[in-house]
Parts: structure tokens; sequence; C-alpha cells
């Protein structure tokens, strides 16, 4: 399991935090979704074997978000 | 790479609400509200302050609303019109149900979230009738709650990231609860949600839930929270056939147009907080001295019998259902008067009436005449007075 920050650029209001959360249900690899719109990121801790940080943007992108830096924790 | 789950509204939590709603119940019980709290009174302003709060909600508060809860309803929708089509699968005869089925989990929503509101506004005006003591602290409460008004209308406007702390974060177990228990096909889910939209609120619901508080009763703060997520109700009803997309780009569109509105009535609220004060540097007090066209004001020579041997002199100010007439008073300095008040008829919050600088705060009757005793003040200073809830003001010159 790995943890990395993805910065998202275009977090509205603290409703994103719960959309962005939902992938903690849709993604297989996902232990933990914790997102924040005051610091406009989501920490994620996941399987990098069943999951690339490509995917994960790829969904961030299809819910409506756009993630502008990724970093490991 | 998707996952399945399907949750239904646990047991516990149920339990849980059914707890906290008595515990809520025992607190009033234990610690009652005094009976100027409970009073929604026939005083125009607060009339005014509902239908504010409900054109609030038909306008702006509806669309806001519903971009943050919106995704909730939407997902209970999918979910009953899912189920239903099953059902009408399995009988050809159901056809004209199906249709009507899916307007009834909205309206089940709806009524849940109005009902819920409704306690919340409750709640908070009992919570600020504990808070709102002195006119001192319900000034503090005014301004902080404008700045909060403020600070949010400038998140929604997107000025600076560092505005976002002004949005109140939902803790993630709720968020999270709420995510799954909105995957639920039962009856009793968007009834469940609509409560559950309680803890999350968007930006013109926490304002107007904030104004609920500095209301400072039970009454008129549920009938604030009723009347304006009543307002909200149509739109959201509406759009709930639509996507929840239109939705979204509605309430994109509109952003502006809320944070303006809130804008307005942050300063407005804040406005009202630094009258409590006594500042001369609120709005109304500044603009009375930009326009002294603005008040009738008599001269400090029409002041008038003295009331004592001593030479006290006696000012009379009308306090009416619409404000304090004169609004300006002139007086001599550095002589001892006397300030009667008079209502007739007058149901108004102007009866609250407050003088800052003297720590004076009384409830005046309906009709009927108090005096306030004026210590002698110098010259060229001014005294301010005003309403409990800052909205009527006036001044006495001493000159």
């Amino acid at each position: 399991m790995i943890k990395k920050t993805f910065k998202i650029s275009n977090m509205t209001c603290s409703n994103c935090v719960m959309k962005l959360e939902s992938l903690e249900d849709d993604l297989v690899g996902v232990k933990e979704i914790k997102a924040s719109y005051h610091r406009s990121e989501m920490v994620i801790e996941f399987d990098e074997f069943k999951l690339t940080d490509q995917q994960i943007i790829t969904e961030v992108k299809k819910k409506g978000y756009q993630v502008v830096e990724v970093k490991e924790m | 790479m998707t996952k399945k789950q399907h949750n239904t509204i646990n047991p516990v939590i149920i339990v849980t609400f059914g707890v906290v709603f008595i515990a809520i119940a025992l607190v009033l019980f234990v610690f009652p509200p005094s009976a100027e709290s409970n009073k929604l009174s026939a005083d125009p302003g607060s009339w005014g302050q509902l239908v504010v709060a409900f054109i609030t909600g038909i306008t702006t508060g509806g669309l806001s609303c519903l971009a943050v809860q919106g995704g909730l309803l939407a997902s209970t929708l999918a979910h009953q019109i899912e189920q239903d089509y099953v059902v009408q699968a399995a009988s050809s005869k159901q056809k004209a149900r199906v249709r009507a089925n899916s307007a009834f989990p909205i309206f089940l929503f709806l009524v849940a979230k109005v009902v819920a509101y409704t306690m919340l506004g409750a709640l908070l005006g009992w919570l600020g009738s504990y808070l709102t003591l002195s006119p001192m602290t319900r000034a503090v409460f005014m301004i902080t709650i404008g700045v909060f008004m403020i600070g949010n209308a400038l998140r929604m406007f997107n000025l600076h990231p560092i505005f976002r702390y002004f949005s109140i974060e939902t803790p993630k177990f709720i968020t999270r609860y709420i995510r799954h228990t909105a995957k639920g096909t039962d009856t009793a889910t968007p009834l469940f949600l609509g409560m559950l939209t309680v803890f999350i609120p968007c930006g013109v619901t926490q304002a107007m839930m904030a104004t609920a508080l500095g209301t400072g009763s039970i009454e008129m703060g549920a009938a604030l929270m009723f009347s304006f997520t009543l307002g909200t109700s149509p739109v959201f009803f509406i759009v709930a056939y639509l996507t929840t997309e239109l939705g979204s780009r509605l309430e994109k569109f509109f952003m502006r147009f809320v944070a303006a509105l809130v804008l307005i009535l942050g300063f407005v609220t804040l406005d009202g907080g630094l009258n409590v004060l006594g500042s001369p540097f609120s709005f109304q007090n500044l603009s009375r001295n930009w326009f002294p066209s603005y008040s009738t004001s008599p001269s400090a020579a029409e002041i008038s019998q003295p009331l004592a041997a001593d030479g006290d002199g006696v000012l009379v100010l009308n306090v009416e259902d619409n404000g304090y007439f004169p609004s300006s008073l002139n007086a001599p300095a550095d002589k001892a008067l006397v300030l009667n008040l008079i209502t007739d008829q007058t149901y108004s919050c102007a009866r609250d009436f407050v003088i800052p600088a003297l720590d004076f705060y009384e409830l005046l009757p309906d009709t009927g005449t108090v005096q306030v005793n004026i210590p002698a003040q110098e010259k060229g200073s001014t005294l301010f007075f005003t309403c409990s809830m800052g909205m009527y003001t006036g001044q006495i010159v001493f000159e």
C-alpha cells in the first residue's frame, strides 16, 4: 500500500469532497480516500499493484475534476 | 475495476438519531428557553425576514443546495426507478405507477428535509437565546456571523483559497455513511437521506443557519429555516426530474449571483452588529451624518421643560414600528438629561431599546413612556441608540 496526495484544481465546495471520496467505493485497490476542500486535495491510500496514478487521474476526471499534481507521502 | 455495494439503513443509526432527539428534548426540559425566546412576535421585521428567507430559498438557495445535495437525491431516485422497472417488467399493468413512484421518493426526500431543517432551526434559535444574553454578546455574535457570511461569499467568488476555510467540512464518517445509505432501495431511504441533508448544508444554507442562530428564538429560528427550506423545495422538485448535471450547470451560472446576495446579507448583519455595539462606523450611523437631511432633528433650543428644579432637560423620542423619530436629536452638552421613550402600540424590535455606551438595555412596553437618565456628556460627543437587532438606529448629538 502506498499513500499519495493528488492536488485538485477545481474543487468548489464541500460536496466535491464527497464526490471524490466516492471513488473509494468505485476503484479496486483503494484502501482509503481523504479529500479536503480546504486544501483542495485528496489523499489516497491504495495498492500500487492493482491501481496506477494514471487510472486514478482518469477516474477523477470522470467525476469532473482536474489533477494538477501528484505527491508521494 | 468497480466495486458493488448494497447498503440499507442501519437500525443502529436510526436508534442513534432517536437518542439524539430525546437528548435534545431533555436538554430543552432542563434548560427551558425564556418566555421571550419562544415568541414569534407580530413584528413586521420578523415576517419580512421570513419572506426574505423564502425568496432566498426559491431563487438562490434551491440551486445552491441542489448542487450540494442533489447527488444524494439523484442516487436514491436512480435506485428507486431501477427497482420500479423491475416491478414493471414483472407486471406490465403497473406502467402508470412507474411515473408516480419516481415522484414519491422526491416528495419524501423534501418533506424529510423541511422537517429536519425546521427542527435544526428551532435548535439553533434555542442555542442563540442563550448566546444573546446581553446586547454586547449579541453584537459580537452578529459581527461574527456577518464576517462568516462575507467570507463565504468571497469563497463563492473564488477570490482566494484562504476563504475556503469559511466553508464547514462534514466529518468523513458522516459523508461515508450518507454515500452508502444513498444506495439503499427501500421506501425509507429517501426519507432518511432528506434528514441527513442537515449534515451537508450548502453555503447559502450555512448562512441561513447562522441567521437562525442570531434570532435567539426557537420559533423564529424554526420558522426561518422552514421558510428557507420550503423555498428551496420547488427547485429541488423540478430539477430532480432532470439530471443533476443540469443542476450543477445552473448552480455554476448563478454562483456569482448567490455570492453577491450572501455578501449583501453579510454586510447587513455586520452593520447590525456594529450598531448594537454603538460604533460610529456602522453604515447607518455614517450615512446619517453624511446625509443630515435623512432625519428630522430639533435644535438644542427646542429641548423643553426642565424636569426638575436643577434644570435637567427632557428629550422626547417616539418609538414606532419602523424606527425612532426623530432619529437624530440635539442636546445641550455638560448637562444631565432625561430621555422619554414613548411607545404607542409599537410591536417591532424597536421596543428592544439599547444605548450601548451607557450599557442601557430595556424592553419597552408596547404602549407607554419609559424614562432614561442620560448623564452629562461632553460637547461634540454623540450617543448612539439602536434596537437590539441593530436594525433601527438613532443618535443624540451634544452641542
